[in-house]
């Protein structure tokens, strides 16, 4: 059904007429009318007005109805082509939103479990086998708290930024080449193809974390957490510069900044063997970047408490705390696509198992790292990625260069069969 | 420091409920990333143990002293009864001599091995907060084993120990200091092989002996400065048992700078610390003679005390711990008892340490110095 | 004089040439004390500082000796010579009054704070006589004076609830 615009005018006018003329002769009664005044005459008005008022709000109401329904049908109509269908449920199921939470929870217990152990502890034990459950206890116990918000905190920001935060963090998942077909963007029979930028575009998303978190740090109106701002914002400026320009190795011998390509290229030989100075201080930066244990100046316990998240609590914890850790898996991911050779590896198995058991490696390099080290001061961070970190990666882009150029048989080997 | 410097500065409360400040409060001023004036404040514990000691009877005193400080309970409240026994005249039993020596060395490495933990954690590695913590387990294990109590001990008397070493608590005793030893390789790589840690402590918390001197600073953190140091080995108690044998006051000199120690220099003399103790009990343990572990008259002649003045003192974990204490003629309990802390001085000397360091390096200069709030606030 | 040994006599000797009115009495051992008059002690504590090269100020507090008497005690130790001083000063007065000498010794700053918030003794020229240990109802109050009670009586100064009155046993069920 239509929207009839000018059936809604004349019942709007109706009205008012109606409305008008009830006015009207209450005003000129006493010189028009015979005798004295009937209430009961004049309350025959009110309702005949009353009446239509209600006649035409009914109908605004059928037609607004009537026009979600028509929007449910063609939105079903869209779902249903099948291409159309395969692409939602990659993005919501797999590997998309609900595969990428239910890692995440996986990975929370599996950094546990692994800290745990090198700190020789069990860690969780009771919820679950091994602990398994516990994340699910946590969560749901961090989202009971009370919900305290300081006094000086900027209430609106303080309630949206750790969910956009979270958002922003899970968006560059889309890019992630998981399985020469199981993946969002860029599967062969997709219509959407996966975007030819896909590596500069995951960069450009992420640019947006220090931002985040240092609104956060100022908005929770504490100085604990202003300072934790700016150090996180420091950290991930100075991180993210060498971490980008490690990732130009691999690119450029692939020939491509398309992530899904770089993964292809990868089939005769991994990067990491022809990059290992390059996968080093991408580890480095991207460990320096998520702001975890060597590098955790800015959520430093003993000098300001919790940094930029002190003043969160409750559900505002717990998402920003997830954040942290998808950020983690984000690094982790395309480290294995960028030196690690993605979803190519032992052929009996399917893309995605080669590519979750090597994404579980390379985690626990991280965390094996993390806890190795002392927490640097945050002049020490910067003075790390910029004195170490940034020439070593500039060098290796400068020697890529001239490697393509100059060693003969290397074109062929690295841009895959 | 010029005015106008300080129109920028902001002041930052570093406690009492900062998770790194266990109980105690600095203000700090903060100009960019350094620190321009530190202002600690004392209180957040205080108990008036003082007061309370003027109300219990000689044998309950020490009880009180040793929830000053858990860590090192048995340091705590042997200075009280080492006071005691300047008033009274006690016979001491050459066994009960050597126990308590052992007894107070077990306990010293105990309280090193908590601060390990404490200041790794603070510099921000969980794993060494964790690792000294576990072996720490089997020296509590050991101490229940002896008295029944995991921390406050209490296990001196005025006039002897409480409890004879058992079979079991040797054995416990054996396992624990067996598994110090093992680890200590582990530590030091840990500790002072991590070029992490150097970055972090290394310059950190700077001060001369003299300075230390002029602040009352005792024990490791003034051994470290070069300064042999030592009430054990100056001034022993002649109740206990350091005299009997030879060994070495632990000391630091670095060769850099000498005379003087940073935050690096204190860990390097705390693992010195936990070898001398380690040496001494070994030491001890073949010494160890049969016979009573109490003067059999201890009880009848604690209860009432002559008129007198008596002065404990012991080198406790963090320094010079001392009890002074002043009865009248026929007391039962004292007429006055001053606990002088080793971290009195310590804390204080944060105001002077702490200006012009780094607002990161805080807890690694407070860390250094080992500060136990229940020392100045009592 | 005195009849203690080594380095202790020395300095003994050393401080009564300058200062005939303070009298010396030996303790155990290499260990002495010395009574100073209260308008000695800038001068004594001075002395100490100059002639011995590693003083380290151990301690120092106050004792009531009621009827408004204290004493305060100052205790020093030399690493070096193995040797402890001990300066035993008498006041006396409903608040007793003496020169600071945390300027000499920074470590007996805190001491004489608390010294004055505990015992009421005034040190003059002391820079920063806040409070250090007690709250700040007790300000004023001296509690470690012998007249500061601490029983019940005290209950309605220290601002809190007073404690409710026991049931009785087998009191009535509501």
């Amino acid at each position: 059904m239509q929207f009839d615009f000018s059936a809604l005018i004349g019942g709007l006018l109706d009205w008012v007429i109606g409305a008008l003329f009830w006015i009207w002769g209450f005003l000129t009664w006493p010189f028009l009318w015979e005798g004295p005044f009937d209430i009961f005459a004049w309350f025959g008005g009110l309702l005949d007005w009353i009446l239509g008022a209600l006649l035409w709000i009914w109908w605004i109401i059928k037609w607004w109805i009537i026009w979600i329904l028509d929007i449910l049908n063609g939105t079903w109509a869209l779902v249903m082509i099948p291409e159309n269908f395969m692409f939602l449920f990659r993005a919501i199921v797999f590997p998309g939103l609900i595969f990428v939470l239910l890692a995440l929870i996986f990975t929370v217990w599996y950094t546990r479990k692994i800290w745990a152990r090198l700190q020789d502890r069990r860690g969780p034990m009771h919820m679950g086998k091994y602990g398994g459950l516990q994340l699910f206890a946590d969560a749901i116990k961090l989202m009971s708290k009370e919900i305290i918000i300081p006094d000086k905190a900027k209430r609106w920001m303080y309630r949206i930024l750790p969910s956009l935060l979270l958002v922003i963090v899970m968006l560059p998942f889309a890019f992630i080449p998981w399985d020469p077909y199981w993946n969002i963007l860029g599967s062969p029979t997709s219509p959407f193809p996966d975007l030819s930028v896909s590596l500069v575009l995951v960069f450009a998303i992420l640019t947006a974390v220090p931002v985040l978190s240092l609104l956060i740090g100022w908005v929770s109106g504490s100085k604990y957490s202003l300072i934790g701002g700016f150090r996180a914002a420091n950290n991930q400026f100075a991180a993210e510069i060498p971490m980008v320009i490690s990732s130009v190795g691999p690119a450029m011998l692939a020939g491509s900044l398309s992530l899904y390509s770089i993964v292809l290229a990868q089939t005769n030989i991994w990067y990491i063997v022809l990059l290992p100075i390059n996968f080093i201080t991408f580890f480095v930066a991207a460990i320096a970047s998520v702001g975890t244990f060597p590098f955790d100046a800015p959520v430093a316990d003993s000098e300001i408490i919790f940094g930029w998240r002190t003043e969160l609590s409750g559900i505002y914890f717990t998402v920003v705390y997830f954040a942290e850790f998808a950020e983690q898996m984000l690094y982790s991911a395309l480290m294995v696509t960028l030196f690690l050779g993605g979803f190519n590896g032992l052929p009996f198995l399917a893309g995605i198992a080669n590519f979750v058991i090597k994404w579980l490696v390379v985690f626990f390099l991280f965390i094996v790292v993390t806890s190795s080290f002392y927490r640097l001061r945050q002049d020490q961070v910067v003075n790390l990625c910029w004195k170490y970190l940034l020439p070593l990666s500039i060098l290796n882009v400068v020697l890529v260069m001239f490697a393509l150029v100059y060693i003969p048989g290397l074109v062929p080997l690295v841009i895959g069969g | 420091m010029s005015p106008d410097i300080l129109d920028e500065s902001s002041v930052i409360w570093f406690g009492p409920q900062h998770v790194s400040a266990h109980g105690w409060a600095a203000k700090l001023t903060i100009v960019g990333d350094y620190i321009v004036e530190c202002d600690p404040n004392a209180g957040y514990f205080h108990r008036s143990a003082e007061k309370c000691l003027e109300f219990r009877n000689f044998r309950q005193g020490s009880m009180i002293l040793e929830r000053i400080c858990m860590m090192e309970a048995f340091l705590a409240e042997y200075p009280y009864i080492a006071a005691v026994e300047k008033i009274v005249d006690l016979e001491i039993p050459e066994r009960a001599k050597i126990m308590r020596t052992i007894m107070m060395e077990f306990n010293r490495i105990h309280s090193l091995q908590f601060w390990w933990g404490q200041f790794a954690g603070e510099l921000g590695l969980f794993v060494m907060l964790l690792w000294p913590w576990v072996d720490r387990e089997y020296s509590l294990d050991a101490f229940e084993e002896l008295t029944g109590s995991r921390h406050t001990v209490s296990y001196a008397t005025p006039g002897g120990v409480k409890y004879d070493f058992t079979p079991k608590f040797l054995a416990k005793m054996e396992k624990a200091l067996t598994r110090v030893k093992d680890r200590m390789p582990v530590f030091e790589d840990m500790l002072s092989g991590s070029p992490t840690f150097r970055l972090r402590t290394e310059g950190v918390a700077h001060y001369t002996a003299k300075q230390a001197l002029k602040w009352g600073l005792s024990g490791p953190n003034i051994k470290a400065c070069g300064i042999p140091m030592d009430l054990r080995k100056d001034d022993p108690d002649p109740n206990l048992a350091y005299d009997m044998i030879d060994w070495e006051v632990p000391v630091i000199n670095n060769e850099e700078h000498p005379g003087e120690s940073d935050a690096f220099d204190r860990l390097l003399q705390r693992f010195k610390e936990i070898e001398t103790s380690l040496d001494i009990i070994d030491k001890l343990l073949p010494l160890l003679p049969e016979g009573p572990i109490i003067d059999p008259k201890a009880r009848s002649k604690a209860n009432r005390l002559p008129e007198g003045e008596g002065y404990g003192r012991v080198e406790g974990t963090r320094g010079i711990t001392t009890v002074w204490l002043k009865t009248m003629e026929k007391a039962q309990t004292p007429w006055r008892a001053k606990i002088r802390g080793p971290c009195f001085a310590s804390y204080y000397a944060l105001k002077h340490i702490v200006p012009g360091a780094r607002f990161a390096d805080f807890p690694a200069i407070f860390g250094s110095l080992d500060p136990y709030p229940g020392w100045w606030d009592r | 004089m005195s009849n203690t040994s080594g380095s202790a006599a020395t300095l003994v000797r050393t401080i009564i040439n300058k200062y005939p009115d303070i009298e010396s009495k030996p303790l155990d051992g290499n260990k002495v004390e010395l009574v100073v008059p209260p308008a000695k002690i800038r001068d004594i504590v001075t002395m100490i500082d100059e002639e011995v090269s590693d003083a380290l100020p151990e301690s120092m507090f106050g004792v009531d000796l009621t009827e408004d008497k204290y004493e305060l005690i100052y205790i020093f130790w030399s690493h070096q010579d193995k040797m402890l001083i001990q300066l035993r000063v008498s006041l006396e007065g409903e608040t007793p009054e003496i020169e600071t000498v945390s300027d000499i010794f920074p470590g007996l700053d805190w001491h004489e704070r608390e010294t004055h918030e505990l015992y009421g003794i005034n040190f003059k020229n002391h820079p920063d006589l806040r409070l250090l240990l007690l709250p700040d109802e007790l300000e004023g109050k001296f509690p470690m004076r012998k007249s500061f009670v601490t029983d019940r009586s005290r209950m309605d100064e220290t601002g809190l609830a007073r404690p409710k009155p026991r049931p009785k046993p087998g009191g009535e069920s509501s």
